[in-house]
């Protein structure tokens, strides 16, 4: 009789989904106690700073949640201009800023649905270019309104989001970077992310799997063009001014994008690492390197691209299996 | 090396407790031409400044602030000056969009500026209410107010009765598109053509072909520099007569002067360094001995004079006193390259500076722009083309 040796099961270590998790929640713990922290007398200058971090965090991955499903999307411009002229003629009619918010945030995703629909047979570049041309159209046609509706080239003034309160601004932005959080991870843990994952790894490839491309897409749009556009209501109201040339700037399409690919795409802790990073990054460069800090920042952030192409989270992930949340 | 140590104490205590203004100005991104020479008229100001005695007895200590052209930079960027480096003064501010977004944190802090850009209207609503807020430049309805007083001299004196419009499609060329055309009928001009065009597109080529036909006197092209060029050679190509080519970019193309299709273009600033003024040819003659260059971007006179008027009227307040410093600013009357500066109000604001008498209409004659109206400052005859 022949002895069968059996290995011993190793003890199972946690994955990296875990630590993912674990880090999310360190990171809203120490973002949520920051504003009560005695910061003394640069307590309201780093809640601008962390107001913009988490509004350009939103940005980023409701950016790369549509990424997930292989759409490269330059709309996004669109739908945070659409968010911030949505939330300012809302409050124009005469709307509280709790419905104007929400009711912004879903006008932009039913026009994202449109614009899901018109370019549903484009993929790479020509979807690129297509979302790209959707933004120019969306900010001609606000700034061609009337200007008693939507105030034309000179734009529209604001009202202060929540009295002008910065603690209260910063904490509403968490609560709504929280929001795009647990939207992101409920699509990570559904069959959303095998259905978008698919998509992206070839629409063919996913029919024949009996994925709905279609419905799947406009899901991803609807999603990601919801939370751009709250990003767009936190702006409007931290600003008191909106035009079309610096809603719909190319810039807010542009920076969700390298965003995310600098903390690390398809992910849901990337886009948040690589805002927190990149923002503090500028504001640190900004502060020591004051003639040229651009040119430092750029180099940085070109170099990172080049040598972390999996982001920032892809340090971490090196080596490791698992779950990436 | 005692001596050193003496001297570095003393230098020491003299800039203890001096009276520290905050400048604001896009020194990156889209208005970081305006920012930068504006960065230059303060630096200028604050060594005469300082060479004069400093102000309260002290030097004066400028801290600059990058608002990168964007409202989301702006904000922290202003905070920061006000709460961390605790400045006492603010100073700066080119574009309108950032200087709305600061709007208000301004008020939240009640903090005193003497602000030298941001023409559109809806910063002057945004500031209505604010005590502390002095605006140098005039708003953009004076600008027109000056073009309009302008073409209306051109009407009596070379019956310029036909406009076209070209303007670009932006928020430059088309806020406030509809009023302009109303203003000219409303003055007696034909408005024959109001066409619109893409910034950066190169073709002008439809555009003239169009207005050859509406057969204008004038032809008031309101767009960027880029288009300076492009739309001066299809005039010339398609030999379009006009009695004036007239624009109001925001600046020039560099070397434009030199290129022969300038010939005869006119437009409108708020300085010239040509111009005659005594104040206008010492301030060129100071910037080119501390920089070995002149400037023709017109926000460095204007940063240079924002920051003497302030310095002028702390003195004067002999404290760092909001109230008395803003009563004593109120009351300036001192000459500048612009002409005289003084304080009144504008349609909403309580201290509007410099309004539509201070432009200055030029040509583009003989390889620089000289200035043709108001005659007063008139350096030569304006040529008229038809």
């Amino acid at each position: 009789m022949s002895a069968v040796s059996v290995r011993p099961t190793p003890a199972r270590r946690p994955t990296f989904a875990w630590r993912a998790l674990l880090a999310l929640g360190i990171f809203f713990v120490l973002a949520l106690a920051f504003p009560f922290l005695p910061l003394g007398d640069r307590r309201e200058f780093l809640l601008q700073i962390g107001f913009f971090t988490l509004v350009a965090g939103i940005m980023a991955l409701s950016w790369d949640l549509l990424a997930r499903s292989g759409q490269v999307s330059l709309a996004h411009a669109a739908f945070y201009g659409l968010g911030a002229y949505g939330y300012a003629l809302l409050l124009k009619a005469g709307l509280p800023w709790e419905a104007a918010m929400p009711l912004a945030a879903l006008g932009a995703g039913f026009i994202s649905l449109l614009l899901g629909a018109v370019t549903m047979r484009l993929s790479g570049m020509y979807f690129a270019i297509a979302t790209l041309a959707f933004t120019e159209v969306v900010r001609t046609v606000i700034q061609n309104l009337p200007e008693s509706v939507a105030g034309g080239a000179n734009g529209l003034l604001v009202p202060a989001l929540l009295g002008g309160n910065s603690r209260g601004q910063y904490l509403l932005a968490l609560a709504l970077l929280l929001l795009t959080v647990g939207v992101s991870l409920a699509v990570r843990l559904s069959k959303l992310h095998h259905a978008f994952a698919a998509i992206r790894q070839g629409e063919e490839t996913a029919r024949v799997l009996g994925v709905s491309v279609v419905r799947y897409k406009l899901a991803a749009f609807f999603l990601s063009s919801v939370l751009a556009a709250l990003a767009g209501v936190l702006y409007a109201g931290k600003t008191f001014f909106i035009s079309p040339l610096d809603t719909f700037s190319l810039a807010n399409s542009i920076s969700p994008l390298t965003t995310s690919i600098f903390g690390g795409l398809y992910t849901t802790l990337g886009p948040i690492l690589g805002a927190t990073v990149l923002r503090v990054a500028e504001e640190l460069l900004h502060n020591t390197v004051k003639n040229g800090y651009l040119v430092v920042y750029g180099l940085v952030l070109m170099l990172s691209i080049l040598w972390l192409p999996r982001g920032i989270v892809g340090l971490w992930r090196r080596g490791r299996q698992g779950g990436d949340l | 090396m005692k001596k050193m140590l003496l001297t570095g104490l003393m230098l020491a205590l003299s800039g203890a407790g001096a009276v520290k203004v905050g400048v604001l100005l896009p020194l990156s991104g889209a208005g970081s031409v305006s920012g930068q020479a504006a960065r230059s008229g303060y630096l200028l100001a604050l060594d005469e400044i300082n060479r004069a005695g400093g102000v309260l007895g002290k030097p004066l200590e400028l801290e600059f602030g990058d608002d990168g052209s964007a409202p989301a930079k702006a904000v922290p960027e202003f905070v920061k000056l006000v709460t961390v480096d605790k400045v006492d003064f603010m100073v700066g501010g080119v574009s309108s969009a950032t200087s709305i977004a600061i709007s208000g944190p301004a008020k939240q802090y009640n903090t005193f500026m003497a602000w030298i850009g941001a023409a559109a209207v809806p910063v002057e609503d945004a500031f209505a209410d604010h005590k502390y807020f002095f605006h140098y430049h005039p708003w953009a309805y004076y600008n027109f107010e000056a073009i309009l007083g302008y073409f209306k001299t051109l009407k009596t004196q070379r019956k310029a009765k036909n406009i076209a419009i070209a303007y670009e499609d932006g928020p430059f060329g088309s806020a406030g598109i509809d009023a302009t055309i109303a203003a000219f009928k409303k003055a007696g001009f034909n408005v024959v053509m109001a066409e619109k065009f893409k910034t950066g597109s190169g073709n002008f080529g439809p555009l003239v072909s169009k207005a050859k036909a509406a057969k204008p006197d004038i032809l008031y092209w309101i767009g960027y520099d880029t288009d300076a060029l492009p739309l001066a050679t299809e005039v010339k190509q398609q030999n379009l007569q006009l009695g004036l080519l007239y624009g109001t970019p925001p600046s020039w193309p560099v070397g434009f002067e030199k290129n022969k299709l300038s010939d005869n273009v006119a437009g409108l600033s708020l300085w010239l360094p040509s111009s005659p003024q005594a104040e206008s040819r010492k301030f060129v003659a100071a910037y080119k001995k501390k920089f070995g260059t002149t400037t023709e971007e017109y926000f460095a006179p204007l940063a240079y004079v924002n920051l003497k008027s302030l310095s002028a009227a702390i003195n004067a307040a002999g404290s760092t006193d909001k109230d008395k410093v803003a009563a004593e600013l109120a009351k300036t009357n001192m000459p500048t390259p612009f002409g005289p500066l003084t304080f009144s109000k504008s349609l909403k604001t309580q201290y509007q500076g410099f309004k539509s008498g201070n432009w200055l209409h030029f040509q583009f004659l003989g390889d620089a722009r000289v200035p043709v109206y108001p005659i007063r400052f008139a350096q030569k005859p304006m040529v008229w083309g038809k």
